[in-house]
C-alpha cells in the first residue's frame, strides 16, 4: 500500500469516524463559505439588479428635437431607438405639451402614451387608476387640490387649438398622481386625446426613455443616437445615473467589509475548534510521535484534515450560499439571480485556504506535544 | 554484548529527583523486569530508554549510540527504528481499525504493508478482528493489537510499561504467552510491573526506590525455563 493511501485513510478516518467533533468545525466552515459565496454572488448580481432597480426611478435618457423645427415625429424616434438593443429598452414615452383651462384656470396639458409613462416613471404614486382608455385623464395632485377633483369626477377642458379655434372636451379623472415634482401641476391625457383636441396630426416635444444599461453603456448609446438619428438630440439624465454609481460603490464596499468580517469569524471559529481538537487528541499525537512521527508528519496530517474539512465545508457552503443569495435577491430586489458554476471550485478553494490558515496555530501546538505523555498515561 | 547501558543517570523534574545516579545494563536478547513502588521512577526510566525524554545528566548508550547527546529529530528516528512500545492504556487510535492501527506504525517507519500487518494480527490471534475499531475490542484484545503494533517494525528493544496492569487473569496469561514467545525468538524486553509473578518470568529484576536502584538480581529459575513456562 502506498503511503498516500494510508495518509488518506488516516485523515478521512479521523473526520468520518469522529463525526460529532468535526461536525462543529464543518459547520463553521460551511457557514463561512455560505456567506462568502452568497455575498460574492450578490456582489456580482448587484450591478445587474441595481441597474434594473434604478431604472425604476425614472427615465435615464431623454430625447429632444434638435435643429429648427422644435418637434419631431414618431418615425424619428423609431429611428433613434434602433441604436438601442431591443432587450434593454424598458420604456419609451413620448410627450406633447400644450396649455388648456379648467373652470377658466390655466393648466399645463401633457399628452403621452400613458402605458409607457407607467414604465418610465414607475415611482409615480397614483391614487385611483392609471387611465386605460381615451377620455380619461390622470391629474397631478396640485391640479386636484386647486379645482377639487377626485377620481371618478368629470371635468371640461377648454383652450385654443393649432388652427386658432376654441376647443372643448369632457374627461373623467381616473387617478391623481403624486410624484414630488413638477408633474403634479400637469393634466395627463392620452396622445390621441390631446392630438384630437388640438386638431392636428400630432407632435412630439420630448421623449423620456428608460434603458437597462450601465452609465458607460448609456453614454455609448447616447453618442450613437446623436450620430445616427437626424433631428434627435439625446440627453442623459445625469442625476440618476450618477447616484446609481455612487450607491453601487458604497454597497460593494459594504459587501467586502461584511465578507472580511465573516471570514475572520470563520477563521477564529475553525482555529478554536481545531485548538480544542488538538487538545483532545494530545494522547494520540503523543502516540504518533512515540511511534516515530516527525513534527512534519504531524503537521501534514492536521493540515490535511483541515483541508479536507475546508473542502467539504466549501462544497456545502457554495450550495447553501446560492440559496442564501437567491433569498436575499428575492427579498431585496424581488428577482431571481443566475447561478455561477465557477463559484463552486472558487468557494472550495477559498475555504481550504481559510481553514489551512486557521489551522496553523493549532498545528503548531500539536507539534509541541511531548511523546513522553503516552507512558505517563495523562 | 550490551545493547543498553545506563551510566550514572539522573533525571530532575524541577525540584523532584525522579532518578538518582542510576546504572543499568541490558544484554542482547535479555528479558528484564523493573519493579518498584509508585513514583519510584520506573516510567521516567522507560521514557529515557525509549528515546522520549533525555536525562538531566549521565549517558545512555543504545546499540552503540549515546542517545543523551543526539538531537530531538534524531531521537525520533532512533525511537522509530529501534524501540517497540507497549502501554498500560494500550493507546490505540480510536477512529482507526485494529489493522490500521498497526499500519500507522508501518507508515511512520517505512511503508504501510497490509499483508504484514495482517500477519502481525494473526500472531496475536486477532486476524478475524482486523476491521474492528478499538471500541469493539476487549481490553485484552486491545493490548494484543498494541503488542502487534509494537512488534511490526522488528524493534531491537521492546519496552512495556505495566502491560498487564489493566488486564484480567486470562488476558494477562495470553499477553505473557506472547512475551515468552518473543523472548524465545530472541527479543530484548524490558517490562515494568507491580506484579512479582510477572517479574519472576523475566531473567533479571531491577528494583527502583526513590529514583535509586536498590536491587539488581538474576531470577532464580530464569533461563532454565525458556519455553516450558506454559506447562507449569
Ligand atoms: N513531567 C513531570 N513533572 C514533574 N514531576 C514528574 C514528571 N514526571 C514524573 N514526575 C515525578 O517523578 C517521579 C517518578 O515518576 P514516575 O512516573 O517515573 O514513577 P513510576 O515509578 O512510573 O510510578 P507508577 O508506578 O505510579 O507509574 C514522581 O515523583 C513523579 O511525580
Ligand atoms: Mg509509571
Amino acid at each position: 500500500m502506498k503511503r498516500q493511501t494510508m495518509y488518506m485513510r488516516m485523515i478521512t478516518g479521523s473526520l468520518l469516524r469522529r463525526r460529532s467533533r468535526m461536525f462543529i468545525a464543518l459547520l463553521a466552515v460551511a457557514i463561512g463559505a455560505t456567506i462568502l459565496s452568497g455575498l460574492v454572488t450578490v456582489y456580482y448580481d448587484i450591478p445587474r439588479q441595481m441597474g434594473q432597480e434604478f431604472r425604476s426611478y425614472g427615465a435615464n435618457l431623454i430625447l429632444v428635437p434638435s435643429g429648427e423645427e422644435g418637434a419631431f415625429d414618431a418615425a424619428a424616434i423609431e429611428g433613434a431607438m434602433r441604436s438601442v438593443p431591443a432587450d434593454d429598452i424598458v420604456g419609451v414615452a413620448p410627450y406633447r405639451y400644450e396649455t388648456g383651462k379648467i373652470n377658466e384656470q390655466p393648466f399645463l396639458l401633457a399628452g403621452a402614451d400613458l402605458a409607457e409613462v407607467r414604465k418610465t416613471s414607475p415611482y409615480w404614486f397614483v391614487s385611483g387608476e392609471w387611465p386605460d382608455a381615451d377620455g380619461s385623464a390622470l391629474i397631478g395632485q396640485e391640479v386636484a387640490d386647486m379645482i377639487r377633483l377626485v377620481p371618478g369626477d368629470r371635468f371640461t377642458l377648454t383652450g385654443t387649438d393649432t388652427a386658432g379655434e376654441n376647443f372643448s372636451g369632457d374627461f373623467t379623472v381616473s387617478g391623481v398622481v403624486q410624484t414630488g415634482g413638477d408633474e403634479e401641476g400637469f393634466v395627463f391625457l392620452s396622445s390621441a386625446d390631446l392630438d384630437g383636441l388640438m386638431g392636428d396630426g400630432g407632435r412630439i416635444d420630448v421623449v423620456e426613455c428608460s434603458i437597462s444599461a450601465s452609465s458607460d453603456e448609456l453614454t455609448d448609446i447616447a453618442a450613437r443616437i446623436g450620430e445616427d438619428a437626424p433631428g434627435v438630440s439625446p440627453r442623459l439624465v445625469k442625476r440618476v445615473t450618477e447616484s446609481e454609481g455612487a450607491v453601487l460603490t458604497k454597497l460593494k464596499a459594504l459587501v467586502w467589509l461584511v465578507t472580511a468580517v465573516v471570514l475572520l469569524l470563520t477563521m477564529i471559529t475553525v482555529a478554536t475548534t481545531m485548538m480544542a481538537v488538538v487538545a483532545e487528541r494530545r494522547r494520540e499525537i503523543g502516540l504518533r510521535k512515540a511511534l516515530g512521527a516527525s513534527d512534519r508528519s504531524i503537521a501534514r496530517e492536521f493540515l490535511g484534515e483541515g483541508a479536507l474539512l475546508g473542502g467539504c465545508g466549501g462544497l456545502l457552503g457554495s450550495g447553501l450560499g446560492f440559496a442564501f443569495a437567491q433569498l436575499v435577491s428575492m427579498q431585496v430586489f424581488g428577482r431571481p439571480i443566475s447561478f455561477q458554476p465557477v463559484l463552486i471550485p472558487a468557494t472550495m478553494l477559498a475555504s481550504v485556504a481559510i481553514t489551512a490558515v486557521a489551522c496553523l496555530l493549532p498545528v503548531r501546538s500539536a507539534t509541541t506535544v511531548d511523546p513522553a505523555i503516552v507512558l505517563r498515561g495523562e | 554484548m550490551n545493547i543498553l547501558e545506563l551510566n550514572d543517570i539522573t533525571k530532575d523534574y524541577g525540584s523532584v529527583k525522579a532518578l538518582k545516579n542510576v546504572d543499568m545494563t541490558l544484554s542482547n536478547g535479555e528479558w528484564l523486569a523493573i519493579m518498584g513502588p509508585s513514583g519510584s521512577g520506573k516510567t521516567t526510566m522507560m521514557n529515557i530508554v525509549g528515546c522520549m525524554d533525555k536525562p538531566t545528566s549521565g549517558t545512555v548508550m543504545l546499540d552503540g549510540t549515546n542517545i543523551s547527546e543526539v538531537s530531538a529529530k534524531n531521537l525520533t528516528n532512533i525511537r522509530r527504528d529501534k524501540i517497540g512500545l507497549i502501554f498500560q492504556q494500550f493507546h490505540l487510535i480510536g477512529y482507526l481499525t485494529a489493522l490500521e492501527n498497526i499500519m500507522v506504525a508501518q507508515y511512520y517507519h517505512s511503508m504501510p504493508d497490509e499483508g504484514e500487518a495482517l500477519k502481525a494480527l494473526e500472531r496475536v490471534g486477532l486476524r478475524e478482528r482486523a476491521k474492528h475499531l478499538p471500541s469493539q475490542l476487549s481490553g485484552g484484545e486491545q493490548q494484543r493489537v498494541c503488542i502487534a503494533r509494537a512488534l511490526i517494525n522488528y524493534p531491537m528493544l521492546i519496552l512495556a510499561d505495566e502491560p498487564t496492569g489493566n488486564l484480567d487473569e486470562t488476558n494477562e496469561q495470553i499477553v505473557m504467552d506472547i512475551f515468552r514467545q518473543l523472548h524465545r525468538d530472541g527479543s530484548s524486553i524490558i517490562v515494568v510491573t507491580h506484579d512479582p509473578e510477572i517479574a519472576e518470568e523475566a531473567e533479571r529484576t531491577v528494583v527502583l526506590e526513590h529514583g535509586k536502584v536498590t536491587r539488581n538480581t538474576k531470577n532464580a529459575v530464569a533461563g532454565s525455563r525458556g519455553g516450558d513456562e506454559k506447562n507449569v
